[in-house]
């Protein structure tokens, strides 16, 4: 059966779910679902085609939801829950990974206070990753413009027990043993200036998903690269239009390239040069515009997981903007589609590439 | 754990003594929260009673009454017929036969 696209689009609104014919050319919209609550991030698990929705919401509290069906019925899962005796207390769902798969019935979660959660009953319950929790260095993590959060969830592509985590403000933290022991990670190698480790505000970081060891970082003022083996994050800003930004995407097979989408740092958004995705593909020596297709100018904005790619060849890329559009391309970025608009703020997009 | 916390503390009125026939009424999404259901009517002293009432009736409603520390959540709101319950004990106030009690979404915004 041929590989369809469907796409998870996280809103201020609501989730809503376009599904894509096979050549990725028309769209269906679904939705909203949960509206009016916050969609933080939506995630597909290719392992057993479960979706999960991280719905923050004031009334009744954010919480987690999952659908069996591909999206038609939802349940709510059991809530990720601070210990008894903690002063924190389950705020949002930042981000959900799907773990790898050697390990079948695990899913992560990342939350707002910042933790790492760990299910292992296909998302139904979460339990807090204590060792993380208990690093010494968690008492100067500090909250950046959206709160503090952990929001990224690396998972090496060959081995489970090897992992990354991204956390805003507070770095990235290493596990090479599941989860047990953790170090900072947070070396850089050509960065302009150095910072004490935890003040790395992490904007998103990616594993690639089939060479181990790969990563692609997008860090508040930088972009780093890092290859397999490699022991520091080397700076590979130069030559985007500004060092800030949030979404960024890697190639799933090829590994010299990765996208972003870079931003104003005051204005936050692609003013005054425009919205376009960036990429490399000499792994951040240098990067090239893609903007064929998309509004010339435009001062879009597309936040942490506003982009996200699909597992066909050629590979499709799409993000979403504050302003309520879809952006797609089914050409590694080359062109671009609108492929939905009149959204509420799209908040992320999640590529899920189905058999 | 979290069973334990919603049951906290207990009322002044003896387990044994009958309890005042309540209705407890569900506004907005906490509908959606417990299934679609409307009402629950049941036997309460107090607004806590209550609540536990509600909670074994619509187990789906625990996580989104009290965070995972017991802690009433944020943006809701409880009348006793026309009268806030925050003004009356909050979660101590007492429950009389044939009241009403609205549990009501946020009150807040624009």
């Amino acid at each position: 059966m041929a590989k369809q696209v469907t796409l998870l689009v996280g809103t201020k609104k609501g989730l809503y779910i376009l599904r894509g014919d096979a050549g990725r050319g028309s769209w269906a919209c679904e939705g909203p679902e949960f509206a009016p609550a916050e969609i933080h991030h939506a995630a597909y698990d290719p392992r057993d085609g479960s979706m999960f929705a991280a719905v923050n919401q004031t009334w009744g509290g954010s919480r987690i939801e999952v659908s069996r069906d591909m999206g038609k019925t939802w349940k709510t899962t059991k809530n990720p829950a601070f210990p008894e005796g903690s002063d924190r207390t389950f705020s949002k769902t930042w981000h959900i990974e799907p773990g790898h798969e050697k390990t079948p019935n695990v899913v992560w979660a990342g939350t707002e206070p910042a933790a790492l959660f760990k299910s292992q009953d296909r998302g139904e319950t979460w339990s807090i990753v204590k060792s993380l929790d208990d690093q010494p260095s968690r008492a100067k993590w500090v909250p950046g413009f959206a709160g503090m959060g952990l929001h990224s969830i690396a998972i090496d592509a060959k081995d489970p027990k090897k992992m990354m985590v991204g956390i805003s403000v507070g770095g990235v933290y290493r596990t090479e043993d599941g989860g047990t022991t953790w170090v900072q990670d947070n070396k850089v190698n050509g960065a302009p200036s150095d910072r004490p480790d935890v003040l790395y505000c992490i904007h998103k970081l990616l594993a690639h998903p089939e060479e181990s060891g790969l990563r692609f970082m997008r860090v508040h003022e930088e972009v780093y690269w890092r290859d397999p083996g490699e022991t520091t994050w080397q700076f590979s800003t130069t030559g985007l239009p500004t060092n800030f930004g949030f979404a960024a995407a890697i190639h799933p097979r090829d590994t010299k390239t990765a996208y972003c989408i870079p931003l104003d740092a005051m204005r936050r958004t692609a003013a005054p040069f425009g919205i376009g995705v960036y990429r490399t593909t000499d792994k951040g020596k240098s990067w090239d515009r893609l903007d064929k297709g998309l509004p010339e100018g435009a001062p879009l904005e597309s936040v942490r997981e506003g982009m996200h790619n699909d597992r066909l060849d050629p590979m499709g890329l799409y993000f979403g903007t504050a302003n309520g559009d879809v952006w797609a391309s089914k050409n590694e970025g080359e062109s671009w589609t609108r492929i939905a608009q009149y959204l509420p703020y799209v908040t992320s997009v999640h590529a899920a590439t189905i058999e | 754990m979290f069973a334990a916390l919603t049951w906290g503390r207990m009322s002044k009125i003896a387990p044994t003594e009958r309890r005042p026939s309540v209705r407890m009424l569900l506004h907005g999404v906490y509908r959606g929260f417990a299934g679609g259901a409307r009402d629950v009517t049941l036997d309460a002293a107090t607004i806590r009673e209550a609540l536990d009432g509600l909670v074994r009736a619509h187990p789906t409603l625990a996580e989104r009454l009290r965070d995972e520390h017991g802690k009433l959540r944020p943006h809701l709101a409880l009348f006793i017929n026309q009268d806030d319950a925050r003004l009356l004990g909050w979660e101590d106030a007492p429950l009389h036969d044939g009241d009403i009690v609205h549990v009501i979404p946020a009150l807040s915004g624009g």
